[in-house]
């Protein structure tokens, strides 16, 4: 895009610039990014008055040395991986929707109204019923923040990010009234109807989610690069003036980019509910969206690549609790490794272009 | 009612300063989605100084350290290295928010983690004035940093719209071209911008950890920072306006604590909704962006 009139060129936004790499190099940027992020942690650890080598070889035994640990890690990997994968869509097509934490909450929240709606159905029926309703939900809360955004020109950014705190607070007002647990004495739903619950793998100790999560990255991949809406996405993504002279419907994109993100972030919650607490728990999902951030940024917007990223996020927390359990280095350090390593991509990847 | 409105200026005075240092960021072009984690470092680094040296102006000082220090890595990632600064923002929040929590269980004195306690700073009455009626109690009884706080709305307000320095910065927020071609450099305006928003939010993060909690804990600011950036959007990102706004939630959520003391059945979590859609009306409501700084959110000139 580099030959686009200077005056077209400043008209673009930031955000597609700052979206817009190289295919090559940002791999190499994004192993950077982890390596200042490690050493970074070194040194922390080594300010807590450990041995950062110790602690590293903990995360790695407790994330992979087991059998347990690898279910847990798959575990914590699928609700970031599919979100991840909306996130990205939606940076893909220079859309910065950061409403994924909302998102999750109220698809979780869908998916337990409708696993209680249909209790009773048999196991198959109850569990697509139960997840479509989470799907529907994540939709439709992106697809508010997309007419907001879209009807009226207000940044994507703050919409989402107001009505992620609008949503979890929705949440936690459902599980006080309607969909709460009578007497439970804090904010949790009944028992989801056994039917709904995700079997568990046996010999890993998992749920089927992480299997669904790499077959909706592989149809993603697929979309992105092969399809027209892809196209139209990506373009998007590259230049809106571009993407308007094609003919492409930008409000209609976005919407459609939105809507998507956020059935999948809705998916994600539904997911977590029938696989993990098998109830809707206030905050189940806190700090979920941004770890589909981070994913999203660390996977390079490209849906394959999120698969890695998210399972790695995945590994590096279940490491970090049997890390502090075995030597004593708290496991906040891994909120402080993810971080950095979103900062690090962030800026190796927007100087490059 | 006078105990409502103290209560009211009580929890609108971390918003008001943390609002106040994202207006001289998002004023000069950088949105300051980083108020959180700015919040969340200046509360520990206070809680840190005044509890060990048993100081607080120790830990007043730290906070503007430790807030200005997330702010000039925000500065650093979205303006030097030009990166969205929405998503360097929200990365920032989560640095700071793994590194407190991580340092308040790392930092050790004799083999156990440091205590983090200090008893609130207790209110400083104003001699002569506090014993006004209505006004006394309410704004000449009050703790130290809640003077501040209404000093620094005066302060940013004369500076922003009455010396050169405010006619740079807003300039840089609206037209950072013309502010290259009159000699001056946006980005280190903006760099500074953002550093000074970081400091002033990081004493907001102070008000929690001094003046009102007197303890750290992980997470203490639990949103605060985007009540914050909500507040300065509804103020229509003027000192005064945002304090208004800041005082505004204040009180929906002292009222809502009274009715319920009272047995008058309200959600509280509708409550604390308010200030997020009133925020949203009223960014709906201004349309595209006619009252934002019309270069919030570019990376300013490329041809340096």
């Amino acid at each position: 895009m580099s030959e686009m009139a200077p005056d077209i060129q400043s008209g673009l936004q930031l955000r597609a610039r700052a979206f817009r790499l190289r295919r090559g190099g940002r791999g190499a940027s994004i192993v950077v990014a982890l390596i200042l992020s490690g050493l970074c942690a070194a040194a922390l650890i080594t300010l807590s008055g450990h041995n950062p080598l110790e602690a590293f070889a903990a995360i790695i035994q407790g994330a992979v040395g087991t059998r347990h640990g690898i279910g847990a890690s798959l575990d914590r990997a699928t609700p970031y991986l599919i979100s991840g994968l909306g996130v990205a869509l939606c940076f893909r097509a220079g859309i910065i929707n950061i409403g994924a934490e909302g998102q999750i909450a109220v698809g979780g929240a869908g998916t337990a109204a409708a696993a209680l709606a249909v209790a009773g159905a048999p196991a198959p029926l109850a569990i697509v019923a139960a997840l479509c309703g989470g799907a529907l939900a994540g939709a439709l809360w992106a697809g508010l923040a997309a007419v907001i955004h879209v009807s009226r020109g207000v940044h994507e950014v703050l919409v989402t990010l107001l009505l992620n705190f609008v949503a979890l607070l929705l949440v936690q007002q459902l599980l006080a009234g309607p969909l709460g647990q009578i007497g439970a004495g804090f904010l949790q739903s009944p028992l989801m109807p056994r039917p709904t619950w995700l079997p568990r793998l046996p010999g890993f100790d998992v749920h089927p989610g992480i299997a669904i999560a790499v077959a909706l990255a592989a149809a993603l991949s697929f979309v992105m690069g092969r399809s027209r809406f892809g196209f139209a996405l990506r373009v998007l993504g590259q230049s809106r003036p571009a993407a308007a002279y094609a003919g492409f419907s930008l409000p209609r994109l976005t919407c459609s980019a939105m809507l998507l993100a956020g059935a999948l972030a809705g998916l994600a919650g539904g997911i977590e509910v029938l696989g993990i607490h098998h109830r809707l728990i206030g905050g189940f999902s806190l700090g979920f969206g941004f770890k589909a951030v981070t994913v999203a940024l660390l996977g390079a917007m490209q849906p394959l690549a999120v698969i890695p990223a998210a399972l790695f996020v995945g590994l590096l927390e279940t490491g970090s609790l049997a890390m502090q359990r075995q030597i004593g280095v708290p496991s906040a350090l891994v909120t402080v490794i993810e971080g950095l390593t979103m900062l690090f991509v962030l800026a190796a990847t927007a100087t490059r272009r | 009612m006078i105990e409502l409105l103290a209560a009211s200026i009580r929890i609108a005075t971390p918003l008001a300063l943390a609002a106040l240092g994202g207006i001289l960021s998002e004023r000069a072009g950088v949105f300051a989605v980083g108020l959180e984690g700015m919040m969340l470092a200046g509360a520990f680094t206070a809680m840190l100084g005044a509890s060990s040296t048993g100081e607080p102006v120790v830990g007043i000082l730290l906070a503007l350290l430790g807030g200005g220090f997330i702010g000039l890595v925000v500065a650093i990632v979205a303006v030097r290295f030009r990166a969205n600064q929405m998503v360097s923002g929200l990365a920032v929040n989560v640095v700071a928010l793994g590194l407190t929590s991580f340092l308040a269980r790392a930092i050790l004195v004799d083999g156990r983690p440091i205590s983090l306690h200090l008893s609130p700073l207790a209110p400083l009455p104003v001699p002569v004035l506090s014993a006004l009626p209505v006004v006394g109690p309410l704004l000449f009884t009050q703790p130290p940093l809640t003077y501040l706080t209404i000093v620094g709305c005066v302060i940013v307000t004369f500076v922003l719209n009455r010396t050169q320095i405010g006619l740079t910065l807003r300039a840089t927020g609206e037209n950072p071209e013309a502010v290259f071609a009159s000699g001056a450099d946006p980005l280190t305006v903006r760099m500074l911008a953002v550093v000074a928003c970081g400091a002033i939010a990081g004493l907001g993060g102070a008000v929690l950890t001094l003046q009102q909690v007197g303890t750290f804990t992980d997470g203490l600011t639990s949103g605060r920072g985007y009540l914050a950036l909500a507040a300065l959007i509804v103020g229509r990102w003027t000192p005064w306006g945002a304090a208004a706004a800041c005082l505004a939630f204040g009180a929906a959520e002292a009222f809502e604590l009274r009715l319920q003391s009272f047995g008058v059945p309200v959600s509280s979590y509708v409550v604390q909704m308010v200030p997020y859609l009133i925020a949203l009306a009223v960014l709906a409501g201004i349309g595209p962006s006619s009252k934002l700084p019309a270069a919030i959110g570019t990376a300013g000139p490329t041809n340096r």
